[in-house]
Parts: structure tokens; sequence; C-alpha cells
């Protein structure tokens, strides 16, 4: 299988690759897998008082298209409020780096990452509001 | 799951008797040939256990499914078909095809686990996009990742390969136990980890691959 031009430019240039203190009260942390191919994604945020992401750092375990997607993901939510991280879309992802069928997996795994991330940092600003 | 549970209810042992293509005479469902006309039968829906004559239990005996497994190919073998009619012979085909699915799902124990947990009625593989959020098992692989990732030294890769055998080994027990206990839950919980530290075992020796064995090595590293 061929991946698409995009795809091996994040897997060769990956942006933001390292990690946050995830014990910083601004930092969300996301952790998800795919057990299916053994693929294990950490996605990081760090969100300004106003509630926009300043940084995004991910480390990714996995396959090219994992790496690519979450590279992606990590470049598109820097500058955006929480509110509009949340409504990436996985078929965003897939759809711009051109993802086969057999790996639209990775780009649900950085969708979920990101949705992991922004919930943990909501539930460590306000425990009860992100539990609802 | 449903289509497959099922299967096999009772015994998982196909039912009863059924009448031979070839000379109508009565037959176990689960026979490879009539015992009247020898004609052999074609393969009937039954569990992979059932088709290599098993019970259908976590902890096999591998050397038993290899002695029951090569026992059946021997009699599907092509060359005692080479005078028979083409329907005897695509019969014995698909015989032998359905064998080698039963044997190749239970001989290795990560597929003999996530079989043995879909005939239960849990599918830990599912079609598509099946993601997990279980931080302690998640936490723990991209440790044991990282670890991996930070290994720079021929001696450091094959100590995390020892690691990664080691971490099978003691999965594969606890899975055991949780099927004997009959706690599907953690049996299906410690098969996702599985699946996991088979993938890092596999890169484990990618890894210790990409060093020099330690003779070829400077003599003052």
């Amino acid at each position: 299988m061929a991946y698409s031009e995009k795809v091996i430019d994040h897997y060769e240039h990956p942006r933001n690759v390292g990690a946050l203190d995830k014990n910083d009260p601004g930092v969300g942390t996301g952790l998800v897998g795919a057990p299916a191919c053994g693929d294990v994604m950490k996605l990081q945020i760090r969100v300004s008082p106003e509630g926009i992401i300043e940084d995004a750092k991910f480390k990714t375990f996995g396959c090219g298209s994992a790496i690519a997607s979450s590279s992606l993901i990590t470049e598109w939510v820097k500058g955006k409020s929480l509110d509009e991280a949340e409504t990436i879309k996985n078929t965003q992802i897939a759809q711009h780096l051109a993802l086969p069928p057999v790996k639209i997996h990775c780009s649900v795994l950085a969708e979920d990452a990101i949705k992991a991330a922004i919930l943990d940092y909501r539930s460590k600003r306000s425990p009860a509001k992100a539990a609802e | 799951m449903n289509d497959v549970a099922h299967k096999i209810t009772g015994a998982g042992q196909p039912d009863g008797i059924v009448a031979c293509w070839s000379c109508n005479g009565p037959i176990a469902a689960d026979a490879l040939f009539c015992n009247t006309c020898w004609a052999v039968q074609p393969p009937r829906p039954m569990d992979h256990f059932a088709r290599l004559g098993l019970d259908i239990r976590f902890a096999i005996d591998t050397a038993e499914l290899d002695r029951r497994y090569f026992a059946r190919q021997r009699q599907l073998h092509p060359d005692r078909f080479a005078t028979r009619t083409p329907r005897e012979r695509a019969i014995s085909q698909n015989q032998a095809v359905c064998l080698n699915e039963a044997y190749e799902a239970l001989k290795d124990p990560l597929s003999r686990a996530t079989y043995l947990l879909k005939l239960r009625g849990i599918d830990t593989n599912p079609d598509g996009c099946n993601t997990i959020k279980d931080p302690t098992l998640l936490m723990e692989q991209m440790e044991l990742r990282e670890g991996l990732a930070a290994a720079d030294t021929r001696e450091a890769a094959t100590q995390m390969l020892r690691e990664a055998e080691a971490h099978v080994n003691q999965s594969l027990a606890h899975i055991g136990g949780a099927f004997a206990a009959g706690d599907l839950d953690t049996a299906g919980r410690e098969t996702t980890r599985l699946k996991y530290l088979v993938k890092l075992v596999d890169e484990a020796r990618t890894r210790r691959a990409c060093f020099a064995p330690a003779a070829a090595a400077p003599a003052q590293s």
C-alpha cells in the first residue's frame, strides 16, 4: 500500500513531537490506543487562561498513518479554542492525508486523542463539569 | 457474535447423524469419511476446537493439537484423491481449507484467546475503528515503547526483548488463569494487553537487528 505524499511528509518530518508536563494544571493529556495494530498515541495540549490552545505535543508509537494523523492534528489545534478543536472530525484528517480505508482508524485515534486531552484539561479545571 | 455463539451451544460438536452425500448411509456429522462407502464428507459448520476434536478451552496441549491436525491433513492429502471423482477432490480440498483455518486460529495463543473470547460473545478485535482508553494499559505500553526507543545498543535492545518476552509469558499465564476461572472480563482485558506485548516483541526484534552483534563492536566501547 502506498502512502500519500502528505503522510510521508508528516512521517519523515513529524511536527510537535514531545511532551508537556502532565501535572501542569494548564495541560491536558489524552492517551488512546488501537489494539488491532498495537498503536499507542499520547497527545497533550497547553491551554491559555482564555481557553485557547497555545501548544500541542504528541508521541505516537504506530504506523506512518498514525504518526501523520497525530502530527497533523497538533498543527491544526494550535491557536484554536477548545470548542473549535473539539469539532475536528477524523474524516477531515483522513481526507487531508488521503488515508486509504484500512488506515481510517488512525485518524479516529487522533480525533479520540484530542477529545481525551480536552476532557482531561476540563476535568482538571472543574472536575464536576467535565464529568457531566 | 450470536451466530458463532449459537454454533457452540451444547458440547460444541455438531449434533447427530447425517446422510452421506454419496451412498445416503448414516454418518456422524463430524466424520471426515463415510464408514459405509468411504466417500469423503464435506466440512460441516462447527467451531475450530470441534473441527480438531478438542475440548473448548484455552489451555490446550499444543502437541496434541499438532498430532490431530497432521493426522487429519494426512487423510485429506490430494494424492489420496488423485483417482477419485472431481466432486470428491473438491470436497477434500474444502475440508483441508477448514482444517487449516482451525489450526491457524488455535495454534497461536493470542489468536486462540481472541477466538475463544469471540465464541463467548466478546469481540476484542472488532473490524473498523476500535480505540481504547484504558490508562493503566496504555501508560505501561507507552513506557515500554519509550524504553525500547531509548535502547541504543544491541545489549540494551536485547534486554528490552527479554523483558518483552517475560511480559508475554506472564500475560499468557494471566489469560490462562482468567479463562480457567471463567473471568471473561479479565481474559478480555489481558488479551488486549497481549496484543500490545506481541507487537512489542516484534518491535524489539527489529530494533535489535539494527545493531551489529557484540563481536563486531569495537573492543573498547
